[in-house]
């Protein structure tokens, strides 16, 4: 935020400047002009072929030097916006980290020959997987890929998805209903009925929407009682005379908020009944990848020897990244508490007696002999009592 | 740092250079139009000063003079202008990733609770089709880029203007023409200096070789004398290519003038085109896109991303395409056990006990329980063994 304000100020400054540089510039002309043609109409009083007497040579001379003046006063103004601009541009330059590619020295590899296909493919994946046909065609010719499926189950999802963000419930009510029976858990039938609701209220009149209320809310009146209730109250607030909603309708009559929500829900249900992930692999990859970025500059800049660079050539990031709720965690991974380690084929996770679980490595460290105390509870038992276990 | 601060530099520095490069050029043209009146004025007071002359005589010159002062109006209006709008393009970007700003910092109040996360993944989606355009511009998939940003309303978002230019040019290059590249090397002379740029070079080559291949190699000459007589020190062999060229036939098998005869050279200056004309757009070496997917797939790539056994849907790296290129890559670090639950997807923590089948299998409780509940006993999914829930214990993950 604090970036985006910092540049905001300069570039509101040099816009500002530039708009009164344009009006101060066409009426400093145009008062030129004004100035040439009143000696001009002062001339014409006398006939075309009479001399010019020394005092109207003179006015002219005048004339001519403050034309001259304003014009190149003109051009300097203008020329003294330069400081402004290119404040703006170091602006960006200090606000903004100009070389994002600096702390993944590889990605290079990902547009060579062998890799780009590859990329190219899961693009085009994403695209036809978004419903975006018409796009992924010219992409796939224009890019010249091979054996991506163009079909995709999840396009018809994200087609209902797009036109419940544009506020038409139908054709995800279509599909919920055809789901009914395994959609009894979820919030996402009644979140359609409201919005449908709404939409009527909007569209047919505050009655239309009250019948269709009567007809669909009840069966959800047990689970949803709070919701339905403030979509009720918020019909009250959808006839024309009606003044501004107060806060906490605002939501439920703002067509757009409510759109987006349901979208976002439809993708994240559906997902998980037809067993789907949310995101495209090509989505949930940068995703990650953007929430990394940040983090990679940051230890970059809290370093002053490239260590970053070195880190790359191991086989592990130099920390770990916190990929939200959404972002990440499609594995299970084990760590050894007592060696900050992650599990490996060589090392894997081992079940104490307890219930504890430590890497096996960890095990045969702690152990004296036929006797290993566990590291967590009182308990002492034989290392050979140690089962592995299995995460994945 | 966030990743507004990380990622989008070029999104507001791309168009501020534009941005730049119209006041540069406003300002050239009021210094010509401002030079051409001074020249008027200049003019006028000779005559009024020197010689008798009559008033029919000045008014026809403050006539002229009047209709350059109008013709410098226009043009500086129209310039001033000009830089206005882009200046407010890059204002339109900056709101736009406040927008991302606002939506993340906002507190979320119990009645909207879901609404700001809402607004923050339909921004997510955003930047990944900006990407995506991106990524398509820089590679030369004109097309599809400007199908994207029209299907998704980015058109101010992206530089798809912008590269209107550099598909024009290189069109113009696959069919063998050279001017509007030329034009664009003159456009942006000192930028390309600045980048140690050859590409006018190598076009001039290229014109000299058409030359010699249509048998004028007279008049290859005279164009050799004309522009490879200021070359740099580096150019110098490329220039004794060209002129041994002149002593070969047009179908010669003698290299380097086989190689520069070939028509496969216009695909390599489309390519160069291309790399330098982003190079000059773009601070960044490669596309945002990229960067971002490769540092993503390290951070989720997992030992288990590449055993048929162990491989989840929903991971991007464990499907192809993408296992492949993840597969060179680093590892997420990891030194805090994240444990989910194989059955349900949920996560393993302490409403969620991992709980080990006698095979050493760990799955979540719930899952177990609603399998017990649904089949009256536990089948392993990977094993497909069949257990009792009495066998199945409690595992404790620190």
């Amino acid at each position: 935020m604090d970036s985006c304000v910092g540049v905001e100020q300069d570039l509101d400054k040099a816009i500002m400047k530039f708009n009164n540089l344009n009006d101060h510039t066409s009426r400093a002309i145009q008062d030129l002009i004004d100035q040439v043609e009143d000696l001009r109409k002062e001339l014409s009083k006398q006939p075309a072929n009479t001399p010019l007497s020394p005092e109207q040579a003179m006015a002219v001379t005048d004339v001519a030097g403050s034309v001259r003046q304003g014009v190149f006063q003109m051009s300097t103004e203008h020329r003294e916006l330069h400081a402004t601009v290119s404040r703006v541009g170091k602006s960006i330059d200090r606000h903004f980290i100009a070389d994002y590619a600096s702390v993944a020295p590889k990605a290079e590899t990902f547009c060579n020959d062998t890799n780009r296909p590859i990329m190219e493919q899961a693009i085009a994946q994403h695209l036809y997987r978004q419903g975006l046909e018409d796009v992924g065609d010219s992409f796939v010719s224009e890019a010249k890929i091979t054996g991506v499926e163009r079909t995709c189950t999840f396009a018809l999802l994200q087609r209902c998805a797009a036109a419940l963000a544009e506020g038409e419930p139908a054709a995800a009510l279509h599909w919920a209903e055809r789901r009914a029976h395994e959609l009894h858990n979820s919030p996402l039938p009644f979140t359609l009925h409201r919005m449908q609701a709404l939409k009527l209220a909007r569209s047919q009149g505050v009655v239309a929407a009250i019948e269709y209320a009567r007809r669909q809310f009840p069966s959800h009146a047990a689970r949803h009682e709070r919701a339905l209730q403030a979509a009720v109250c918020a019909l009250a607030w959808c006839t024309p005379a009606a003044g501004p909603a107060p806060p906490h309708y605002q939501h439920l009559l703002d067509p757009k908020a409510l759109g987006a929500e349901a979208a976002e829900l439809f993708i994240k249900e559906a997902c998980a009944l037809l067993r789907l992930a949310p995101l495209s692999p090509l989505a949930g990859a940068v995703l990650a990848g953007c929430r990394v970025l940040p983090a990679l500059h940051d230890i970059r800049a809290k370093m002053t020897h490239p260590h970053v660079i070195a880190a790359w050539s191991d086989d592990e990031l130099p920390f770990e990244v916190d990929l939200g709720e959404d972002g990440g965690g499609y594995h299970s991974v084990f760590a050894c508490p007592i060696l900050r380690q992650q599990a490996s084929e060589q090392n894997p996770p081992m079940r104490l007696l307890c219930g504890h679980v430590i890497s096996r490595d960890a095990l045969n460290k702690l152990a004296m002999g036929a006797k290993l105390k566990c590291p967590y509870c009182p308990m002492e038992q034989s290392p050979t009592e140690a089962r592995q276990i299995y995460f994945s | 740092m966030n990743e507004l601060k990380s990622l989008e530099h070029a999104t507001l520095k791309v168009p501020y250079e534009i941005f730049n490069k119209r006041y540069r050029n406003a300002q050239r043209v009021l210094d010509v139009e401002a030079r051409q009146v001074g020249t008027t004025t200049h003019e006028l007071e000779n005559v009024a000063r020197k010689e008798p002359v009559t008033t029919g005589e000045i008014d026809k010159l403050l006539g002229g003079m009047v209709e350059r002062l109008k013709a410098m109006k226009r043009k500086a209006s129209e310039a001033i202008t000009e830089e206005v709008q882009t200046a407010y393009v890059c204002k339109k970007r900056l709101d736009h990733l406040k927008e991302q700003a606002t939506a993340l910092s906002e507190p979320s109040t119990p009645q909207v609770k879901f609404y700001p996360q809402t607004a923050v993944n339909q921004w997510r989606k955003v930047r990944l089709d900006r990407m995506l355009v991106e990524y398509f511009l820089r590679n030369g998939y004109y097309e599809c880029a400007n199908k994207l940003a029209a299907a998704r309303g980015l058109k101010d978002l992206t530089n798809v203007d912008i590269y209107s230019v550099a598909a024009e040019v290189e069109t113009e290059l696959y069919s063998q023409r050279t001017s509007r590249c030329l034009q664009w090397c003159a456009d942006n002379k000192s930028k390309l200096r600045k980048l140690n740029s050859n590409m006018e070079f190598k076009i001039r080559i290229q014109e000299f070789i058409e030359l010699v291949r249509q048998d004028k190699r007279l008049e290859a000459v005279r164009y050799a004398k004309k522009h490879f007589s200021t070359y740099e020190e580096d150019q110098l062999e490329d220039i004794q290519h060209c002129m041994g060229m002149l002593a070969f036939p047009k179908d010669t098998e003698v290299e380097p003038y086989r190689a520069l005869l070939a028509p496969a050279r216009w695909a390599g200056l489309v390519a160069q085109f291309r790399a330098e004309h982003s190079r000059l757009l773009h601070p960044a070496r490669v596309a945002a896109l990229p960067v971002a997917l490769q540092l993503g797939l390290a951070a989720l790539n997992t030992p288990q991303c590449y055993s048929a056994g162990t491989k989840v849907s929903a991971c991007p790296a464990c499907a192809a395409p993408l296992n492949a290129l993840a597969v060179g890559l680093p590892h997420a670090h990891v030194s805090h056990s994240r444990l989910v639950c194989r059955i349900s997807r949920a996560p393993l923590n302490e409403h969620n006990q991992p709980m080990v089948l006698p095979n050493g299998q760990v799955y979540g409780e719930k899952a177990l329980k609603e399998m017990m509940k649904e089949h009256g006993s536990i089948i392993c999914p990977k094993t497909k063994e069949v257990f009792c829930m009495k066998r199945v214990e409690k595992v404790y993950v620190m």
